[in-house]
């Protein structure tokens, strides 16, 4: 057996972001739901309790957001290579990488992703994290903002076609990313041991094949 | 046939006799107005609209019933004519009122014209505001108000005062048709009056805006059609949770205090609404609106929604599937990756 080796897969500035984000997502979803059903959930002491705590978990995440935006533009500046899949990402990764989660991992195959700090998600990663934080996040953000105070935007509320088409766009995308966190945190136990992924987003660093099988590497 | 042929004289007689009163209160009235409708005759202080004040339920009662001074020599006799005092018919409001914390501070004629007022169901919610607006300057009560309640601003311009500030315990949502007041992209929006409606009806009544079929009741598809139309885009639907019926006590419920007074009654209490709109004499109409029209997902009330009561059901369900979708790979590859967890157990061994 080799001696383990360990990768820094990710930096300090990024894992702040990823756990204030999950933080707010987190009570910005169980918020919403008394917000949306009041009748029926009764969660926080009260109604407004829910509201102002959904507001500031929103408030969170935007926040998050900027720092992510700014470490992957201007510091790190490497977004583009991190996000983006490449021309062999969307020829053959996705493929490749729908393969194995479908497929070949059941087989006990190795994952045919080797993440790097330069190349840490897979192409289907790339694709949905891109979907996720280049339209979803801004958008369930600048809806939700412009929900937190309407009347110095209502001018905004109206030329998107009223508070209605408003409202029903952020709701529908939030259970879009709602419905996405269920599926992210499923896929985060995948590794060789279920904390396997998640223990790297805490500490920073990922233990080499932490997703790999070794006999059937592809 | 001779017996029957008396029940009819009697008929008529009682009809006659009922109506009586108030054929000569209109006697009275027009000879009053003949005068006071006319600003010419008796100056601007003592005219008296005549369409305004014949819809009100004071005209029923006539001119006499409060000025009862006034003789057939009026004004010629140079008497000042006697006013009956608001409590002489309206015991149990002067009570109420006379409990209240407004009671020191304005008087029955402060915010009602004795010549001009209508039940609430005949007056918009942004009128009533403006009667409170007399006393209570905006951005005092933004200020008070913000300290406590999130978009306060929002509240203030989409709420009449009375619906938290009196005990009333029915609401409806009264819809009020707004436009933009000047020809801009961005132009503010007011209650659109009688004469810019008539305008845009095109000489038609003006219920036909919304009411396209004219049978006095406005479905669910004439709201969308209206708010849809892009001859209509300077106009449109402003919803707000009004009173039926008001008291005078005018206090602060404990119960308004908590947002779910309003925002989470849920969607059953939000059933009931009404298009209202600026007649010629000032007085609003009610058409009723179909029944849950405003819990329409998108274009039924496109800018009017109340958090937590006014959801639609249609767009709960597309979230659920969403929401299901999002379990689909959990479940179903959880339940692949136990029943394989051999293949991977061995191969780490």
């Amino acid at each position: 057996m080799s001696p383990k080796t360990r990768i820094y897969l990710q930096p300090t500035p990024v894992r702040i972001w990823h756990w204030l984000n999950a933080l707010g997502i987190i009570t910005l979803c169980v918020t919403a739901v008394q917000i949306r059903f009041p009748e029926h959930v009764h969660m926080f002491a009260n109604y407004k309790t829910a509201i102002l705590l959904h507001n500031a978990a929103g408030l969170v995440v935007t926040f998050s957001f900027t720092l992510w935006f700014i470490y992957y533009a201007l510091v790190s500046r490497n977004m583009f290579k991190v996000y983006v899949p490449s021309k062999d990402d969307l020829q053959y990764g996705i493929l490749r990488q729908a393969k194995f989660y479908l497929l070949t991992y059941f087989l006990g195959w190795a994952n045919p992703h080797h993440p790097t700090p330069e190349n840490k998600f897979n192409p289907m990663q790339k694709s949905a994290y891109l979907a996720i934080m280049f339209l979803l996040v801004p958008l369930v953000s600048l809806t939700g903002l412009l929900l937190t105070n309407v009347s110095p935007m209502r001018d905004l509320v109206l030329l998107i076609g009223g508070l209605k088409i408003l409202i029903a766009i952020h709701f529908l995308l939030a259970c879009s990313l709602c419905a996405f966190l269920f599926t992210h945190v499923y896929l985060a136990t995948l590794g060789k041991t279920p904390m396997a992924y998640i223990k790297p987003m805490w500490t920073g660093w990922e233990e080499e094949g932490a997703e790999e099988h070794p006999h059937k590497a592809s | 046939m001779r017996i029957l042929s008396k029940i009819k004289q009697i008929g008529l007689l009682m009809s006659l006799l009922t109506l009586l009163p108030f054929m000569v209160a209109a006697m009275e009235n027009s000879e009053c107005m003949d005068c006071h409708g006319d600003a010419d005759m008796v100056g601007k202080e003592l005219t008296i609209e005549p369409l305004t004040f014949d819809n009100t339920a004071h005209a029923e009662v006539g001119c006499h019933a409060c000025h009862a001074s006034i003789t057939d020599q009026h004004p010629d006799d140079g008497l000042a004519p006697s006013k009956a005092a608001c409590n002489e018919c309206h015991d149990e409001v002067n009570d109420e009122y006379g409990n209240s914390l407004h009671a020191g501070y304005a008087d029955c004629n402060d915010c009602h014209n004795p010549h001009q007022v209508r039940g609430p169901t005949a007056v918009s919610g942004q009128d009533m505001n403006l009667k409170c607006a007399i006393c209570h300057e905006r951005t005092e009560m933004l200020e008070t108000h913000g300290e406590w309640l999130p978009q306060a601003d929002l509240h203030i311009s989409n709420l009449p005062c009375v619906t938290c500030h009196s005990a009333s315990d029915e609401y409806v949502i009264s819809l009020y048709i707004i436009k933009r007041q000047s020809g801009t992209m961005f132009g503010k929006f007011d209650l659109a009056t009688y004469d810019e409606l008539h305008e845009f009806s095109g000489g038609k009544p003006i219920e036909r805006l919304v009411d396209t079929n004219a049978d006095g009741y406005i479905s669910l598809a004439e709201l969308r059609m209206f708010n849809l139309d892009p001859a209509k885009k300077q106009l449109r639907l402003q919803g707000m949770m009004t009173p039926e019926r008001l008291s005078h006590d005018f206090m602060t419920l404990d119960n308004r205090w908590d947002c779910s007074f309003c925002h989470a009654s849920g969607p059953g209490a939000m059933q009931v609404s009404y298009l209202s709109l600026a007649q010629g004499d000032g007085a609003f109409k009610r058409i009723a609106v179909e029944k849950g029209a405003v819990l329409d997902a998108l274009y039924g009330t496109p800018d009017f929604y109340m958090v937590g009561s006014t959801r639609s059901k249609a767009l709960n369900y597309v979230g659920l599937v969403i929401l299901a979708g999002g379990m689909v790979m959990p479940i179903g590859h959880g339940t692949l990756r136990f029943l394989t967890r051999k293949n991977r157990k061995n191969e780490e061994e």
